[in-house]
């Protein structure tokens, strides 16, 4: 079945989307380890959240639909930063209190979401219904877009990152922020601006991921289950580990599912993460502890 | 002014008889209670609420064990399954009595916890947690596969209480407080010893406990052992209680549960995890009709716990004390 182009195809192109999109989320999550050394187990819930601004904006208000994505996710990260004043910073470098503190903000912001909007899962209509065909593999539209979306966001993540000063300040931060410190970078600054990105990009996933499927409360579980499979993959705090960690869950979801049908790929994901964590719990690109 | 020199026992020197400590009367007192006030509540509900509470106890206390070397598991729920499972099998498909599921669900969970101990053990904070989580998933997902033995997603019905005469939720209570009293007893009495320092010199520096001639693997596999054992027998005695098992009930959402429990009620002593399992069994019932509520009520209680109270309600009394006391040092003045 592999030497039969369509099909490789279609697994590379569903590969990619599955990549990009786990890759946004676990961006986020793995940066607000690297330089908090917190545990966000709320970070699904800044996922939905970012699914039910899209949809308010894209299926209620109509805006057009790239920008509601983009509008979206920064109108769940802004407001956002009161949570990292009165919740996060209380957990920075406490590894076990952030994980079991968020996952209290965890349920919070999902039963309370529960009691703003009810529990029926919201259909966002589908903004691209065009195909494209290359070489007999059948590429739905909004795949294609979904994958350029997920790109231009790495992109700009990346630029931030290499070329600009405060991404400089953040990488320094997460490799030791003592000796960060006494460079006179802005702690609290960089904070900030970490869980800022960081929020962004798991909004920004989470309006793809509503795209996909359907935008409820308790859509965040799966988003934060990839993003913790992708960075015990890659390696926690890793920011390149982030993006192998992606790219191989996306493919091997994509292969084994399409060849042998969803379950086994989830046991597959167990599996690889299991027998991991036993050997090398720090991930293919993460620091030894 | 003569200078009165206590021993360990509390007796004085001059050898005078000595005075039933405070703590002493408390206990007493409270067993009287505990066993007395069926007969003045004789209300089917209070003993359901009360049986809950005492088999939560149990579970939360042998997690503690787990906890105290350091290790958050996130699988407990699943080893209370095993328990289940098998005492409802042994006893409804082989017949054997009670007696017989009990025992067997016991030692099916300590023998699952002795092969995955070693491998797991090694794995330190986060990734045990993780790891725990994965496996209590693959657990519950085999609770649902393997339709033959245990029922697939519908479970099993009609379990049989453990003898007619405890069929009546009155008698079952008694039943579940002499086991708490019995497994919890068991557990402080083990970090009260000498294991119980050596467990606590584990979980605050590993490698010094090693150097100091620990066999710290070992430890810490025994007591997972033990701790999961004892899960195995809650799931034994609930599962003969509610006459019906599913797989839901021992998800790692369940073994969240648990652990937030000890979290709660404090990590530190063992009177925390019975404080937390008092506190999770009674307030979902005082928000009856407000899931929502008592969700966003409990994760605000875990946010405000781990931020400001790391060593939850048992340790309520030092945490105020630090925060008023040099307040009160500059009134003085």
């Amino acid at each position: 079945m592999l030497t039969n182009t369509t099909i490789l195809g279609q697994i590379v192109v569903n590969g990619l989307n599955l990549s990009a999109v786990y890759i946004l989320v676990a961006l986020g999550f793995t940066l607000l380890f690297g330089i908090m050394r917190v545990v966000n187990f709320a970070h699904g819930e800044f996922a939905m959240l970012g699914g039910f601004a899209f949809y308010y904006l894209y299926a209620v208000l109509h805006v057009p639909w790239l920008l509601a994505v983009v509008l979206g996710a920064v109108a769940v990260a802004g407001p956002s930063l009161i949570l990292e004043w009165l919740v996060f910073r209380w957990f920075y470098h406490k590894m076990f209190q952030s994980m079991i503190g968020l996952l209290g903000l965890s349920l919070v912001m999902t039963y309370t979401s529960l009691l703003v909007w009810d529990v029926f899962e919201r259909n966002v209509p589908s903004a691209f219904d065009s195909i494209l065909r290359f070489q007999g593999v059948i590429i739905p539209m909004d795949r294609l877009v979904t994958i350029g979306v997920s790109l231009a966001a790495l992109g700009a993540f990346y630029f931030l990152m290499v070329h600009t000063k405060i991404g400089l300040a953040m990488r320094a931060a997460a490799q030791d922020v003592e000796i960060a410190l006494t460079q006179g970078i802005d702690a609290r600054k960089i904070y900030r601006w970490s869980f800022f990105v960081a929020v962004f990009l798991a909004a920004l996933a989470g309006a793809l991921y509503g795209q996909i499927y359907a935008v409820s409360p308790f859509m965040g579980e799966r988003p934060l289950f990839v993003a913790f499979i992708v960075v015990i993959l890659g390696g926690m705090g890793s920011i390149p580990g982030a993006a192998l960690g992606g790219i191989i869950l996306g493919f091997t979801e994509s292969l084994l599912g399409t060849l042998y049908g969803g379950s086994v790929a989830s046991y597959a994901s167990f599996g690889i993460v299991i027998l991991l964590l036993i050997f090398r719990p720090w991930g293919l690109l993460g620091t030894r502890e | 002014m003569t200078v009165k020199t206590l021993d360990s026992t509390g007796v004085t020197m001059s050898g005078a008889s000595p005075k039933p400590k405070r703590a002493t009367i408390v206990a007493v007192l409270l067993a009287a209670a505990l066993l007395a006030w069926p007969f003045v509540a004789n209300e089917r509900f209070v003993f359901h609420i009360a049986i809950n509470v005492c088999l939560a106890a149990i579970a939360a206390a042998s997690l503690h064990l787990i906890i105290r070397t350091g290790h958050v598991s996130l699988c407990h729920a699943a080893f209370i399954g095993i328990g289940a499972y098998t005492s409802a099998y042994v006893v409804m498909q082989l017949g054997l009595p009670f007696i017989a599921g009990l025992a067997l669900g016991t030692f099916a969970a300590a023998l699952l916890a002795l092969l995955i101990g070693p491998v797991i053990l090694r794995l330190t904070g986060k990734y045990f947690v993780l790891i725990t989580f994965l496996f209590g998933e693959i657990v519950r997902m085999v609770f649902v596969d393997w339709q033959a033995v245990t029922g697939g997603a519908n479970g099993i019905t009609d379990i049989p209480a453990p003898a007619p005469i405890f069929a009546e939720p009155r008698n079952f209570y008694w039943l579940t407080l002499l086991a708490a009293a019995l497994c919890i007893g068991f557990c402080g009495r083990l970090l009260q010893s000498e294991l119980g320092r050596t467990i606590d010199s584990i979980r605050e520096d590993e490698q010094l406990a090693e150097c100091s001639g620990v066999p710290v693997i070992r430890i810490k596999v025994m007591i997972f052992v033990i701790a999961c054992g004892l899960a195995g027998f809650v799931g034994s005695l609930q599962a003969h209680y509610t006459h019906y098992i599913s797989p839901q009930a021992y998800s790692p959402i369940e073994s969240l549960n648990y652990v937030i429990m000890n979290v709660i009620g404090g990590m530190n002593t063992l009177v925390g995890p019975l404080i937390g399992a008092l506190f999770l069994v009674l307030t979902p019932e005082f928000l009856r009709g407000y899931v929502q509520v008592q969700q966003i009520l409990f994760g605000l209680i875990l946010i405000i716990v781990m931020a400001f109270l790391p060593g939850g309600i048992a340790d309520l009394r030092s945490a105020l004390r630090t925060l008023l006391g040099p307040k009160r040092r500059d009134a003085e003045r």
